[in-house]
């Protein structure tokens, strides 16, 4: 090196270390959040507006959202806790159904959040959910409160008005799709047999669950549970429905205009508005009901919450960013309903703008509106910690009802495995 | 029946079997490369026929993540995998073969053992060594578990075996050293072998799915699977875009597979006789 | 084959041999030799998640009356004992045509063939699914061929489903067998089956006579390696038919997976499962060693 350099020598130096003890003390400071969740249009979407918005109001916390498939996510966090909690982000995201699983069986590997958020202001069967021993564990996401989206022209065609299929019993949907295939060729529902979500949308919404209030099998004592395998045996057995061999196929079925109704999540509105030709054809209505004591026209499918790790560095700010945007931030919730068609289970947020548009979609109806009101009706039931046991089960007796099999010997084989499996 | 009349059937029947297995085997790439031209509603209905969403499915592909860093994520893995895989596999093979003992046939018998177990039981454990080692969230813990491989050390040792003994007395009588014989003799040998080798271990090495999921933790060190699974199991996946991504995916692996092919058309030049 | 050799050259043996044997030991050991023993001691405990408390040999009285359970090893060994044969008879065919240098377009064959094992999982399941649907391709073609009256419900009934399943591994892995089998009969010297044709020898005489005990142990290794890789069954399971209709295609992979990941996590019983197959594919292994075994010299 010649002289000049090395004359320059100590003044580089000099700032080279200035600059590293800057960086090292805003580095303290900075803090990236790590953020598990699945579906780029959705939750990783949303995520995503969420953390711009958090780090507009605090520079100093930026956001590092992941995406993978669903079961991957739950895959991955499993083994992260069963290793003992290495190698986890700082939140993530875990549909319902599984919450009492994670949180009962990995006990002090989520942050508590009790204190610092109020969830006096969010839809009680979310909170319910995600509260173990009086505790509260995470920030309630998104809905699945559900309706049932028919094809307006589909129904005229057959002579049904939209006055025609509100409030109706799943008997009188059954009617109504015989009637409509007769006229339009076209089936009512597109069904998986594999898969038992319209059970489960059928039995909560009569209050019911797999469960009990305490975590016990409710099987054969289950009227609601009964009367959801009844209408499917009736829906397979007048044959309303098209066969869908798994999710996206049966996605296929109302996206390609191939049945009347599907009766779902609201989740699924972002996917049924994509089809733009189809705009002015889809109305919404609730979902049908069954005929047991207690049935009602509010049910839920799905729906996820967001979840701080306890050993995450970021604890404090993850909590915090999480109050600020999810527990508080009305116009947040426009704005994914608008762009994302996700039902926030804020009630607050049910009085903002967004909610009370009319959609053209729709035919102008005030789509949000009603959604808002059934989020509030939704029976809370105890989810349990053994819901996919149970979905196994019901899922491995759904070839016997539809060969007409008897339903209470259903009930029994059920019971005799969730029991088996339930340990 | 004349001979004649047999052979003619006899080499019909043979085309005909080989034909349909050939177009049994090919309609679902061909499948494939057709819908990425097609929307994911066209995809979704079984549509049979070119459509024009080619370039839009492209561009959606390629604007949804980082896609270059992506592939060259998985090149780097399955190009180390495989050289150092083969490379570490095909000497144990060797050695199991050529210098047996009754304890090493124990070892490879445990060894055989290990392939038994399924990965599912393995992989908790895994994760959790690969977390003390700091190597969560890399490469390296990607391919470092799948070098010693039970597999290939089995696949190696089974060919070995015709590997002809009178090659190795012939080398040592020339006078040279054991890892010379390997490399010099060995080797060049068995390069049938080795390029099937080649193509299976890149192949499952490039296909990969469930350790790297358990591991990667970024979008930067994810790898192909992992993208092409996130992007099919989204709540309204755009399958034209899924199947450019898997087009894209299975190119890697075709290519080798025809670079491989050649050695086994070549087959043995002269060096046995 | 001498094992008992003159000190000198058994320690030159030696030396050699685990040199050669050495790096690949070191690996194996350092990867599988914990996570094996760890899987091992948790089959002995029982629990949720990370709730584990030791059971001794509960988990195994849980498997005898695990109902699911039973049903995935049978599905299991169905599986091992009717798609095994199959593929591998069909590979063999397959490389022994391949093989003969005077077939028009063999490359082309070759790589068509091959195809399916580079096809990835999501689009090979995807369109399994779709042509095997009531109203798919494959009922159609059945149909206009006068081979079926009315469309097979393939997802839909049990039997069926398994030979779906059946269907879609053979024709995803034969070509991959059909590799090895074409590498080794390269290491077939020409020359002896041109003395077999001068000879007399028929094609079929000279398959049965010189490829198949020349292949014999690149035979045994697939047969292994297919062994074990149908006793493990797991890709095609979960993604075409998801182990169903009614657990018809649940395969013993398929519940540890739901073991660990889908129902309440109990790593106990899921490692418990894993040793069954360690078990059966061990056995099965070794009666396939003991039908090979080399005579030695």
């Amino acid at each position: 090196m010649d002289n000049f350099l090395r004359a320059q020598l100590p003044r580089v130096a000099a700032l080279a270390m200035a600059g590293v003890s800057l960086f090292a003390v805003s580095a303290a400071q900075a803090k990236q959040l790590t953020v598990w969740c699945w579906d780029p249009n959705f939750n990783v979407a949303i995520m995503k507006e969420a953390g711009a918005r958090y780090t507009k109001t605090h520079p100093d916390t930026t956001f590092n959202i992941v995406d993978f498939a669903k079961a991957d996510v739950e895959q991955k966090l499993q083994t992260g806790l069963s290793a003992g909690g290495t190698g986890l982000p700082d939140i993530v995201l875990i549909e319902d159904y599984g919450a009492q699983k994670y949180l009962q069986s990995f006990p002090g590997a989520f942050a508590e959040m009790s204190g610092k958020v109020d969830y006096s202001g969010f839809a009680p069967y979310k909170v319910n959910l995600m509260t173990v021993d009086g505790k509260v564990y995470g920030m309630p996401f998104d809905s699945g409160v559900t309706g049932m989206y028919y094809r307006k022209d589909y129904l005229e065609a057959a002579g049904f008005k939209p006055a025609d299929m509100q409030n109706i019993t799943w008997d009188r949907f059954i009617e109504i799709g015989k009637a409509v295939e007769a006229k339009t060729g076209k089936k009512m529902m597109g069904l998986d047999l594999n898969d038992a979500g319209i059970v489960r949308i059928m039995m909560q919404s009569a209050g019911g669950w797999y469960f009990d209030k305490d975590g016990n099998p409710s099987i054969t004592d289950n009227p609601a549970l009964k009367a959801s395998l009844e209408t499917l045996g009736k829906i397979i057995s007048n044959n309303v429905y098209k066969p869908a061999a798994g999710w996206a196929n049966w996605v296929g079925t109302f996206t390609s205009g191939d049945v009347a109704a599907v009766t779902t999540g609201v989740w699924i509105t972002g996917t049924v508005k994509a089809q733009a030709d189809q705009s002015g054809k889809w109305g919404v209505a609730p979902i049908p009901s069954l005929d047991v004591e207690g049935a009602g026209h509010a049910s839920n499918l799905g729906g996820s919450s967001w979840y701080v790790l306890a050993n995450s560095q970021g604890k404090d700010e993850a909590i915090d960013f999480l109050n600020e945007i999810y527990a508080k931030d009305i116009d947040f919730y426009q704005k994914i309903l608008v762009d994302r068609g996700a039902v926030g289970s804020l009630l607050a947020a049910r009085t903002g703008i967004a909610y009370a548009e009319s959609d053209p979609f729709f035919g102008g109806e005030k789509v949000w509106q009603n959604f808002a009101d059934w989020l509030a009706k939704v029976p809370p039931v105890n989810y349990g910690i053994f819901t996919n046991e149970a979905d196994a089960a019901v899922i491995a007796q759904i070839p016997a009802i539809a060969k007409g099999g008897s339903v209470d010997d259903a009930l029994k084989a059920i019971e005799a495995q969730v029991k088996a499996q339930a340990q | 029946m004349s001979d004649r009349l047999k052979a003619t059937i006899v080499t019909i029947a043979t085309y005909g079997f080989v034909g349909v297995m050939s177009f049994i085997s090919v309609f679902p790439f061909l499948w494939m490369i057709l819908n990425t031209t097609n929307t994911s509603i066209d995809i979704m209905q079984g549509r049979l026929s070119m459509g024009s969403a080619l370039s839009a499915n492209i561009r959606n592909f390629f604007a949804a993540t980082n896609v270059p860093l992506i592939f060259w994520n998985s090149t780097k893995i399955a190009i180390l995998s495989t050289v150092l895989t083969l490379a570490v596999s095909s000497l144990a093979g060797y050695g199991f073969e050529m210098f047996r003992s009754r304890m090493r046939e124990r070892v490879f018998q445990a060894i055989l053992l290990t392939l038994m177990i399924p990965f599912a039981a393995l992989m908790i454990p895994l994760f959790v060594i690969m977390g003390r080692a700091g190597l969560i969230d890399t490469h390296i813990a990607v391919v470092l578990p799948t070098i010693g491989s039970a597999f290939i050390i089995f696949y190696f040792r089974q060919s070995t075996k015709a590997f002809p003994s009178e090659l190795r007395d012939a080398a040592k009588v020339d006078g040279l050293k054991e890892w010379q014989i390997f490399l010099f003799i060995y080797v060049p040998v068995m390069r049938s072998t080795y390029a099937a080798a080649f193509i299976i271990v890149f192949m499952t090495a490039w296909n990969n799915y469930l350790w790297p999921l358990i591991v990667l933790q970024s979008n930067e060190t994810k790898t192909i699977p992992l993208l092409i699974y996130s992007q099919a199991s989204a709540y309204y996946p755009d399958f034209g875009v899924v199947m450019v991504g898997v087009v894209l995916a299975t190119l890697p692996t075709l290519i080798v597979f025809f670079l491989m092919q050649r050695q086994f058309v070549q087959g043995m030049l002269g060096s046995v006789k | 084959m001498a094992l008992a050799r003159p000190g000198s050259i058994r320690r030159y043996y030696d030396i050699n041999g685990w040199l050669f044997v050495g790096p690949a030991l070191a690996l194996i050991c350092l990867f599988l030799v914990y996570p094996i023993f760890w899987s091992l001691w948790m089959s002995f405990h029982s629990g949720r998640g990370a709730l584990v408390k030791f059971v001794g040999f509960g988990n195994i009285q849980r498997l005898m009356g695990d109902a699911v359970f039973i049903q995935a090893l049978t599905n299991t060994i169905t599986f091992f004992v009717v798609q095994v044969p199959i593929m591998i008879l069909l590979a063999l065919m397959l490389a022994s045509i391949l093989n003969s240098p005077k077939l028009v377009g063999r490359d082309l064959f070759r790589t068509a063939i091959f195809l399916p094992c580079v096809t990835s999982l999501i689009a090979y399941s995807a369109l399994f699914k779709g042509m095997f649907t009531d109203d798919g391709i494959i009922n159609s073609a059945l149909h206009a061929l006068h081979i079926i009256s009315s469309p097979i419900p393939w997802r839909a009934d049990p039997f069926w489903a398994k030979v779906l399943i059946i269907i879609a591994i053979t024709w995803r892995w034969t070509g991959y067998n059909m590799i090895f089998y074409l590498a080794a009969m390269q290491n077939i010297d020409r020359s002896i089956y041109e003395a077999a044709r001068i000879d007399g020898i028929s094609a079929w005489g000279r398959f049965f006579h010189i490829t198949i005990p020349m292949l014999k142990p690149v035979i045994l290794f697939t047969s292994v390696i297919s062994t074990i890789g149908t006793l493990q069954l797991f890709d095609e399971v979960i993604n075409i038919t998801e182990g169903g209709p009614s657990n018809a295609t649940l395969t013993l992979s398929l519940y540890i997976y739901y073991l660990t990941f889908k129902f309440m996590p109990n790593l106990g019983y899921a490692a418990t499962v894993s040793y069954v197959i360690v078990i059966l594919v061990a056995l099965l292994a070794f009666l396939q060693f003991y039908a090979a075994r080399e005579r030695d010299q």
